[in-house]
Formats: C-alpha cells, structure tokens, sequence
C-alpha cells in the first residue's frame, strides 16, 4: 500500500473499505484476549481454519480473530454476524456444528448462553444482561477489529477523529474541544485531561515535548488496559497523534509492561501500519505535521506507573519517584515537557473526536463524563471487563452485570482501585461511581480493577496481602513508605496468626495515617488505604481476630485449624473421628464424638453439618465428606455405655445448686455439664416430658422419638432433678427460684411462639401457627391438618409441617406458599427436595431445577407456590375456606444479599384451604421475663452478653434459641455447654469471661496407606433414603445409615488438614531453617 | 526572589531554595538524616517533613525538596508534623537502635516507647554514601539496588569496586554506623541517656520518700508518663 498522503486519500480508503463490509458475507468472531487463549481460543482457532478450508467455504463465510470481548468468564467463545448469536465454552468439536449452523441460518441451541438462573437461551448476544446493561464505547470496537489489520480499525470509522482534527481545525480548537468534553485521567487520581493538555500546549516548544501513554498496568486483578492494548491497538495510536497534534509535542512514547507480549506484538505491528500509510512519521497525510511513536518496555516494577518513576524509567534510571514541583508538565523526560495519560484516556480521544465533545459529555453524570472499563472479578458469577457510564451504582455492576455471588454466600464488599484502593462494604453499594465518590468512601477508582469479595472472604486477609504486595513493590526510597508497609504486614501477620493485641490495632492505624501523611508518591500515600478502609468499614473483623481468636471466613489457617472442627460450635475433632473410623476403631471414634456432644445420635440426624459446608474438599470445587452419615454410622454401631465422662465429686452440704428453665437440647446439656462438675440441678419443663424442640418439632421420619428419649434418659442423672408440667411466669417467678436456694438460674426457653401475617381472620378454626400444628401432633398425637393444607413460609419449620402434614390420614393436598424462590429457602435444601419428592406443588417456575422439583411433585400431589405472599383470608361459619394471594416479582437486593419480592397489582388469585398453617417464623414466648428484672429486647428476647451470656440480672444466664432466635440443635447444645462453665465460673467467684484460645489438632493420627483408589477419584457417599412411596402416609425415618464399606471408603477421602499441625514441629524447623539462609 | 511565609514569619529567598533551606535561614530547627550540604537533596528519611498550605488542603511535604513557592505557608512543628516525626522516629529506633544520631534524635522528640519488634540493622538507606561517593569523591562506586523491603546499598554485584579508592567518605558521612550508641541494656531500644541526662544517682524503688534537688528532674517526668 502507498503512502496515503493527504487526507482525502484516507477518506477514499475508508469509503472503499465500507463498500466491501456491506457485501460482507457471514462472520464467525472468535477472542483471542489472553484470558480466552488461557482457556483454549487459538485451538478453536485453528480448527475453524481448517474446517473453512477443507470444506471450501471460504467465500460463503469469513474468520475473525479479534481481542477481549470482556466476558472472559465464558471463554472461549464464538459470535457468529450477522446473527449475533453467542455460544460459550466452546470445545473444538463444536466448531463445524456453529460453522454449518450458521452457513444454514440456524442456532445451536445448546451451546448458546443460558441464564443461570432460569435456563433461558438467548439467541442475540446483545440481549444477555452481561452485555446489555453496559455502555461499551471503547471495548464494543474489540469485536469488529482484528487487531493486527489497520483496515478492520479504518472500516469502523477508525482515522476518522484526526481526518476532522486535522482537516478543519486549529489546535487551539482540540485543547478546547476536549476540555468541554470534560474527560478525566483513567489511570485512577482523575485529573482533568483538557486541562494537562493546556498545560503541555503552553510550555515553550524549544527542545520538543513529550507525550507517555502509561501502559505500566500493574494492579493485581485489573487487565483494562492490556484489553485495549491487544485489541485495538490503533485507537491508542490515533489518540496520541491527536494529542501531539494539539499540544504540539513531538514526540510519543508508549511505556508498556514487557508482561504483556501479545499487546506489545499488537502494538508494534501498528506502529509500523501506522507509519506505512503514513500516518506517523514526518508530514503527516500530508499536512506538514510530524510526530512519531516509539515503544518502551518496562521491566515490571509496580511503581514505574508513577509518572515520576516512569519518566525516570524511560530515562534509563533506576524507577523512583521525584518530589513534584516541578510536574513533569514543566520538567519530564531528559527535562523536556511531559504529558503522561493512562490507555484508556488516549483511547477515549478518538471517540470524542468522532461523536464531538457535546456528545460525549452526554454520557456518564457532570464532572465525570464518559464511560469507565472495569475488571470484574472475584467471587462473582460474570467474571471480565465491563465498560459502564459513569455515575452507575455498585450495585448495579455487581448484581445486573455481574450476576451477584457465585454460591450462596453473600457477598460482602468490593475492592477498588488495586492495593492503593479500598474496600467498600455492600451497605454502601448505592454509591455511584465517579471518582469524587470513591474517594470519599475511603477507596479511590484506580485504574478500574474491582474484586468482588463475599463471606469466604478475611478482610484481614486482603488488607494482609496487599500489604505484601506494596512492602514488595514500594521503590523502597522514603523510609516511611519501605519501613511501613513492612511493620503494618508485621502486624496484620500477628493478628491473622492469633498473636493480636488491641494496642496493635491502634498502632495499625497510627502507623497507617503516618505513612499516608509522609511519603512522597502516589504509591506510598495511597499504600495504607487497604488497612484504612478495611479498619474503617471491617473493624469487627479485626476485634473477632484479636479478642475472640476467631477467623469467621475460615481464612487464616493458624486460627482455624481443621476447618471441620473449626466450624463446629461444639468444637467436634471430627477429623480425628473419621481417621478412627477409617481404621475401624469404632469405639475410639465414638468416644471423640461424645467427649463434646452430649447428643450424639439426635446430631447424627438433624445437625445443620456446618462442617461439611466448611470441608476443604467442598470448598475447593470437589465434594464435602459426608460427615453427618459417617457420625450416624459411628453412633448407630457403638453402645453409648462405651464412654463414661468425667466426674468432679463434691462432698459435704454446700454443693451449689442450680435451676435450668427448659429441657431442650440447650437445657439438658447445661445440666449434664453442671452436673458433671458436681452441682445440683434442677430442671423445670413446661410440657409433660422433656426434650423440648428435640421431641415436639423436628418429625419423626428425620429424628426418630425413642432415639432422643434413649439419648436424654442416658442424660439424667443422680444430680439431675427433673420437674414437667412446670411454667415459668405461670407456676413459680426467678424470685422465686433464688428464694428457694438456687444460686444460679439458666434460662434456656427456646423460641416457640410463631409470628403472626397480620391478616384478618388468623384466628379462624383452621388456621394454625406451625409450632402448634407440629406440638399437638409429635406430644399430643393430634392430627389437625385436614384435606388441602396450605403452609405459609419457606424455612425449616414450614418444611417440617408440609411433611407432617403430608403424612397425616386427612390430608389430601398440600402446598407450600413461598415469596421468593425455592433456592432463597431458608430450609436446608435436602428437606426441600425430600418434601417435593413426597408431592408438594410448585407453580412459578424459576429454574431449571424446580422443573425437576414439579415433575417428582406432579407424582406425588404436594405443590409449592413461589412468588406469592397471602393477602386475605376467607371464612365461612367461622372455619377457614381459602386464601388469596399476589404474585411477586424480583425487586432490588435487600440488606441480606437477596431480591427483596415486590407484589405485582391486579395478579390476586385464591387458593381453597380446609387448613392453614402460618410457618413465617418463631420468636422468643419471654413477655413474663420482663416483670422479672430481664431486659428483653424487641424481638422479645434477652439482652445477654454473648461472651458470657449473663443477662441483666445478677445470677440469671440465657442462652439456645432463647437469645439467638430460632436456630440449629448443635448451636443450643453449645450454648448450654458454655453456660455450665460461665455457671460454674460463677459460682466459684471467678472472672466469667475465659479467655479466648486457638484449638488447633493435636492428636497425630496416621494417615492411612495410600490405596490404588484415588482419594479423589471417589464420589461422595449419600446415605440411602427410604423411596418416596414407601413413606407416604408413616413416620418410618427416611434417610438410613451406609454400609461399613461405604462409610470406610468416604472417610478415606478426607483430605486430613489436621496433619498439617499435628507433624507441625518438624515443619516449622525447616522453615526456620530455611529462612537462617 | 520568592516570599513565603514559616511559621507566619514572612521570609524572601531566592528561586529554588528549598523549603528546609529557607527556614534553616529563619533559624527554625528542622531534625533531617539524609540531607547533608553539598550533597544534593534526596528525600529519603521523611523526618525533614513540614506543613503546607491550608484546610483540608494542608499536607506534609519533605522539606528537604520541596521548593519554596511564592505566598506558601509552612509550618515547621505543627502537632501534625510532631506526631509523623515522632512515629518515624520510633520506626528507625525498631530498625537501628545501635546508632546515637537516632538515639539522640528520639531522646529529643520525646520518644518514650518502641511498639515494633526489634531488629538491628546497620542502615536505614538515607543513600548519603551513595551520594558522597558520587557528588563529591567522584567515583559512584556503590549505588542502590533492588526496591522495597529488599533494596540495599552496594557495589554492583557485590564484587569489588575497581573505582573505589577506600576514601571511606561513605562511612564518615553515615548517621546510622558512624556512632555507635553504647548504653548499657542491649535489649532495650530507647536509651536516650546522653540527650536526657538522667542523674544516675536516683534509685526510686528504694527511695520512695527521697527529695531530689532537682525536683522535678527529667527522670521523674519520663516516670509519670
């Protein structure tokens, strides 16, 4: 190709080259950014090259290969023009099924992007919610570019912006035009671009100015620039000679990080295209203007993106920064004016040159126009780069275009600005983002890299790996800087290991404020900002680190340990009882099981497994141990009488004694505990029998009854004196307790009394709250639910009465009322399907799985309404005959993480009941604690203080669901546990609160011999269920033990974390060793 | 000439004086380690740093390289600066306490207490010897290496230097090995003893009731704090 020497040969290029677009035949674009390569995009590639050319296509179709489309969590990916159709993780088979379907006009249907929640195709990329909720200015060019070929960027009006620079206007004009488009620095502190051109525009031209595009991306996480680099290499290049052209520099350099080997290749092929055609060089498009661009590499110091160190590095000197005055506008590279931007500021030039800077201050809010790039990542569903207004909320990025958290866990807070930025926590996600809002969040917008952090997330953690980062990447010049962030790692390293003390907290920040205040870069007055913000905003944090010794993200290994034990509240050494069980040693496993739970075979059934949610193998992708299944095999097989606890004998008549209202599993451990350590206890219990929820809650088929009266019965003992048919407030007042000798009093009533809807008509015959549907049948034998039921709610209690309900003579329908979606229930997920598999109906239909859920229902005749909240009450002779409900659909995120349900108008409909049961949840029944010296909070339970659970009153202790509302067996348990030590203490004059201490394994258990079976390889053991026929109608406990075969197999594939501190001394002295070298 | 205002005493130097430099004229103290005259202004120690400018818009620059502008207002001891001062003081007493120029200095900012673990190093990288060896013996025999936590001070590659002469410039000019602190508890980081000149006579524990004749001394001062 000639040299295009005036603008008007440009123009004729252009206009040649849209002819051939316009008969352009079908398209299929396929990325090659680095993160599609990562995933496999240059085999795809390939073989589609090869497909076209064996099947000689190439005149019917074309190949694009281009950069990062920004959605790289489904890479590698294919987008077929002019269809727009969009199919992701593409394997290489795939490749001719997308080629022929295309050819044909058709879709292959199972490879396009499905929603994941409902399973939706869509056929047109622009419509899936990643794409369509951004604005992308700059990244929408990157698919219709191949980014090695100039006439793909001068098809799409590329050269364009400087042919209207260049041809009519002064560069005075440029300088103004772009200060009214109001474009502010990328790179991250927002200095307004227009202005650092006037600047530079001014400065006398005697030895030639500088321009720098500072492609020195080095933020962990943040890939924006390198995006732009690769794929679009040209808008880079256009940007800066229309920069050169209206300050009159000479001279360009692109400083780019030598990490980056395919933006550099892209970047050098268009430098040469560029001069080629002659539009770099001397006497551009024949204009008579000269400017030309060289390319620098960097050699990966982070903070050679300081303009100071980066003018230093560019000199050829070792990059650290200067003290500016004077700014490199005055003094820069060799001393010469220097105007430095960022790569996505050069590449916003050329589209406000092309839309007019009118336009382009159109979009995004005043004072931040234009659109800003982001990397997206983290714990987040949409992975990769998004490009959005300016001034949109976090909220809007993180859950439409990012698709909220990946698991269930909610997320938390999002890290902006890389380690000089901050965090900012999902109360404050309304923020818009615009730089001004970020800084004053105690955060900043960086360069753009937003990492999405959730509950699986220590904010000690990050504040900790930052501070690794920046004490390693720090030039290291200002003593304050280097020094700093080597004792704030200090610190955060003593508090993530449990050697915290809250007078280090306070040097953490006053250390922090110093440093921010007396360093001489960017890098070193924004380096605490990660220890501010998450002080600022994660203080509780910080305290559960260094008061309680807890690390509730299961992060930091040297407080949690083993994680299964870490997350069990009894502190359960469940590592070491499955390494028993797999070497047969029954007894011996059964033993670690009750040495911390009194009731092992009830947890055996109906423990939430918190330590299986927490199992490394579960949290690291495969799946968790089944380790409620392996307890229940222990448990089943071994005679209880095999453990006898020990004994504090107390002699003589001044044994203590203590009162224990309540006999649920909170209750009676505290007893069994108090007892154990020779006090004299007396339990009050209101119904006829003790046991509490244990008995007259969870149903039967999931924890049979004579199962937990063995269990309690075994708990009873000389020192245990047990009183039923006993009230609080009804039969006897805490005054009375103490007046009567007890010296201490444990309140542990549970929370039994139901919350109400607040709808007309709750008192009607037939229209029952759960716990007293579920109490008249499990104590009384009573079965009030009669042809079709209809229960209200979506946790466990609502599960349990659909169950029960189910299975009662009368019953012929039940349906579940749920306002959200079956995956929101709070009720743990296998009931849910265990319920549906026993026929409950579902209406709505939100996701794929719930399509299962209603065939199984559909089977069986039970029905789950979600979307739906009741609304009125109808009655005939005052019995209940039907409901009416509304229809909700997805609102914002509430403060929980979920889509708050928003009734639809005009979408009412009745369903017709013979019973109703309201399962909306249970609060505290504690109004007589009041008169009582008891404050009471307004849910109406005791204020008690957690650490010790002493409530207002002088010797009265609260604790299970009492004070936690309703919540899980083995939390009760360990409430009752900790009151009989707190009692204790108590009673022997002591300082009630223990201190906090790190259990970590101790007991070293070899690991077994390695089998030819893979530990990894094994699927996890699901214990076997009764069929879903064979328990219509009875109370016969659904799921049953695994063989012994089964559970040895599942206990091999633990993965053993405790070896990690049990073989720990010889490990340390190696490291110690290592680190003398 | 520029005017300029230190501690709202209004001051005209010429253009480039440095900010340390104006208010050394001025006879307000400003405590530095790494700026020494005749060697050029470098900004490594961060001790020299002063306030500047107003509001929200006050900040701390090193006084050392910051240049004197027309109508700016410097404050040399604000709280501000005496907290920053203290708190590097402390660092570089974690880091070097064998030295009595720091030893010295922290005694004299009132450093009571060192809250960081103890290390004993032999240099805080003010890069004085660097610039010595460069700026006036000519010979650039050791330069810095490295960044952050692992930077140093060295010849290339640790081999011996072909132009170095053995002046030892670089060691006279060093304020971290130069003088050796020699007080008497090792483990102890803060000595202070010759700034504070703490009467070796008084043994309190013994004698609670005892009247010093220099009551109140310094030694009691540091006590009740």
């Amino acid at each position: 190709m000639p040299q295009l020497s005036s603008i008007d040969e440009l123009k004729e290029l252009q206009r040649m080259l849209l002819d051939d677009i316009h008969e352009s035949k079908p398209c299929i674009v396929v990325c090659a950014g680095t993160a599609c390569q990562a995933s496999g995009s240059s085999d795809i590639i390939r073989v589609a090259k090869r497909h076209i050319i064996e099947r000689r296509l190439l005149d019917k179709i074309s190949l694009r290969v281009t950069g990062c489309h920004g959605f790289c969590e489904m890479g590698p990916f294919i987008l077929t023009e002019p269809q727009k159709a969009f199919y992701v993780q593409v394997t290489l088979d795939d490749v001719p099924r997308i080629i022929e379907a295309l050819l044909s006009g058709d879709y292959v249907e199972d490879l396009l992007y499905g929603d994941p929640h409902t399973g939706k195709k869509y056929h047109n990329r622009d419509d899936i919610p990643f794409f369509k909720n951004q604005q992308r200015a700059i990244l929408g060019l990157n698919q219709k570019i191949d980014p090695i070929r100039i006439y793909g960027y001068i098809a799409q009006a590329g050269y364009s912006a400087l042919e209207a620079v260049l041809s009519k206007e002064s560069p005075e004009w440029v300088v103004k035009e772009l200060k009214r488009s109001g474009l502010r620095g990328r790179g991250g502190a927002g200095f307004p671009t227009g202005l650092k051109w006037e600047l530079l525009a001014k400065q006398p031209n005697g030895d030639g100015k500088f321009l720098v595009c500072n492609a020195d991306e080095g933020d962990p996480g943040a890939y924006m620039d390198r995006s732009v680099l690769e794929g679009n290499p040209h808008s880079i290049i256009e940007g800066m000679i229309i920069g050169a052209y209206g300050t009159g520099a000479t001279e360009g350099i692109v400083y780019v990080r030598n990490e980056y080997p395919i933006a550099i290749k892209h970047l050098m092929v268009a430098l040469r295209q560029a001069r080629e055609h002659g539009l770099l060089g001397g006497d551009i498009l024949g204009t008579g203007f000269s400017f030309d661009i060289k390319l620098v590499r960097g050699a990966g110091a982070f903070v050679c993106g300081e303009e100071t160190a980066l003018i230093r590095s560019i000199e050829g000197k070792m990059g650290e920064p200067r003290q500016r005055p004077p700014f490199p506008i005055e003094k820069g590279i060799d001393g010469k004016p220097t105007a430095i931007n960022n790569v996505e500021t050069w590449a916003n030039i050329p589209l406000i040159f092309r839309l007019g800077a009118d336009e382009f201050a159109k979009i995004g809010t005043k004072g931040n126009s234009g659109t800003k790039i982001f990397s997206l990542v983290g714990k987040i569903k949409n992975t990769g780069l998004v490009e959005v207004p300016m001034g949109i909320t976090i909220k809007e990025i993180v859950y439409d275009i990012g698709g909220g958290p990946v698991g269930k866990a909610k997320i938390k807070a999002v890290q902006t600005g890389g380690p000089s930025g901050g965090c900012i926590p999902a109360e404050r996600f309304d923020l818009p983002i615009d730089y001004d809002s970020l800084t004053e969040a105690g955060s900043m917008m960086g360069s753009g890299g937003m990492i999405v952090m959730d509950e699986n997330t220590c904010m000690v953690d990050i504040a900790k790996y930052f501070m690794n980062f920046l004490k390693g990447e720090s030039c290291g010049k200002c003593f304050t800087c280097r020094k700093g962030t080597q004792r704030m790692y200090e610190i955060l390293d003593d508090i993530s290991k449990g050697n915290g003390t809250l007078e280090q907290l306070d040097l953490l920040e006053e250390l922090a404020h110093v440093v921010k205040d007396t360093t001489m870069c960017g890098l070193g007055q924004t380096a605490p900002n990660p220890v501010l913000s998450t002080l600022r905003y994660f203080g509780n944090e910080y305290e559960r680190h260094v008061v309680d010794k807890r690390c509730d993200a299961f992060v930091c290994r040297d407080l949690v340990g083993a994680p299964c034990q870490a997350a069990c509240p009894l502190g359960t050494e469940v590592w070491r009882y499955i390494a028993l069980l797999e070497k047969g040693e029954y007894e011996e496993a059964y033993k670690v099981i009750r040495a911390s739970n009194p009731f092992p075979s009830a947890c055996a059934r109906a423990c939430d497994r918190k330590c299986e949610q927490r199992c490394n193998l579960g949290t690291s992708g495969g799946e968790a141990i089944t380790i409620r299944a392996l307890k229940r095999f222990v448990t089943d097989r071994v005679d209880p009488s095999v453990y006898t606890p020990m004994r504090v004998v107390r002699e003589g008549k001044g044994v203590p004694r203590v009162a224990i209202v309540g006999t649920g599993p909170a209750g009676l451990s505290a007893a069994h505990y108090l007892s154990l350590l020779g006090y004299k206890v007396t339990l009050f219990e209101v119904e006829e029998e003790p046991g509490g929820m244990l008995i007259s809650c969870i149903p039967a088929y999931r924890l049979p009854q004579d199962v937990v009266r063995k269990e309690v019965e075994s708990l009873l003992d000389e020192n245990i004196t047990l009183r039923c048919g006993t009230a609080l407030g009804r039969d006897m007042t805490i005054d009375d307790l103490f007046t009567d000798g007890f010296k201490a009093v444990f309140l542990a009533i549970g929370a039994d009394k139901s919350w109400q809807l607040d709808l007309e008509g709750e008192t009607l015959e037939g229209v029952y709250s759960s716990m007293e549907f579920l109490k008249a049948f499990n104590l009384r034998g009573r079965e009030l639910a009669g042809g079709h039921v209809g229960i209200i709610g979506g946790g466990n209690s609502a599960v349990d009465a659909a169950r029960v309900a189910i299975r009662q003579e009368n019953v012929q329908s039940v349906t579940l009322i749920y306002r959200r979606t079956c995956q929101e229930m709070p009720a743990y997920a296998e009931e849910v399907e265990a319920a549906l598999e026993e026929g409950i109906k579902l209406e709505t239909l939100v996701s794929p799985v719930k399509i299962r859920y209603i065939e199984a229902a559909l089977k069986e005749g039970i029905k789950v309404e979600t979307w739906v909240s009741p609304v009125k009450i109808y009655a005939q002779n005052g019995r209940l005959v039907g409901i009416e409900c509304i229809r909700n659909k997805l609102g914002d995120v509430d403060s929980s993480g979920r889509r708050r349900p928003v009734a639809v108008p005009g979408t009412e409909f009745s369903i017709s009941l013979n019973t109703l049961i309201v399962a909306i949840g249970e609060r505290p029944d504690s109004d007589c604690l009041a008169s009582m010296g008891v404050d009471l909070d307004k849910g109406g339970k005791p204020r008690v203080d957690a650490r010790t659970l002493c409530t207002t009153r002088q010797g009265v202790f609260a604790g299970g669901d009492l004070v936690t509302g309703p919540n899980t067996v083995v939390d009760a348990i360990a409430a009752g546990r900790k009151a009989a030590t707190v009692i204790d203490r108590y009673l022997r004059g002591k300082e009630l609160r223990e201190l906090p201490k790190v259990t970590l394994p101790e007991v070293l258990i070899q690991p077994a011999e390695a089998s030819d079976e893979e530990p990894g390889e094994a699927a996890r053991a699901e214990p076997p269920t009764r069929p879903a026929e064979s328990r219509k109608k009875n109370f016969a406990e659904v799921e049953m033990t695994l063989s012994a075969e089964e559970a040895t197999r599942e206990a091999r594939r633990c993965l053993r974390c405790d070896l990690e501190f049990t073989r720990r001394e010889n490990a340390e002295g190696n490291r110690v060793a290592v680190r003398k070298e | 000439m520029i005017t300029l205002r230190i501690n709202r005493l209004p001051v005209s130097v010429e253009d480039g004086t440095t900010l340390l430099e104006a208010a050394s004229f001025l006879g307000f103290p400003i405590p530095t380690l790494c700026h020494m005259d005749g060697l050029s202004s470098y900004g490594a120690c961060r001790l020299c740093v002063v306030e500047i400018g107003e509001g929200p818009e006050a900040k701390l620059v090193s006084s050392c390289t910051y240049p004197a502008e027309e109508g700016l207002k410097v404050r040399t001891a604000s709280s501000r600066v005496l907290r920053a001062r203290k708190m590097i003081l402390e660092l570089l007493l974690a880091s070097c306490p064998q030295s009595k120029t720091i030893q010295d200095l922290a005694a004299a900012h009132g450093v009571r207490q060192q809250r960081f673990k103890q290390e004993y190093e032999d240099c805080i990288l003010c890069g004085l010897c660097v610039r010595m060896c460069q700026e006036q013996m000519m010979a650039k025999a050791i330069g810095f290496r490295n960044r952050g936590e692992k930077r140093s001070i060295g010849t290339p590659f640790d081999i011996k230097s072909d132009v170095c002469r053995l002046c030892g410039a670089c060691m006279y000019v060093c304020p971290a090995c130069q003088l050796r602190c020699t007080y008497n508890e090792p483990e102890k980081a803060i000595c202070g003893g010759c700034e504070n000149l703490t009467p070796s006579c008084i043994d309190k524990e013994r004698f609670d009731d005892m009247m010093c004749y220099m009551d109140p001394c310094v030694a009691c001062e540091i006590e009740k704090e």
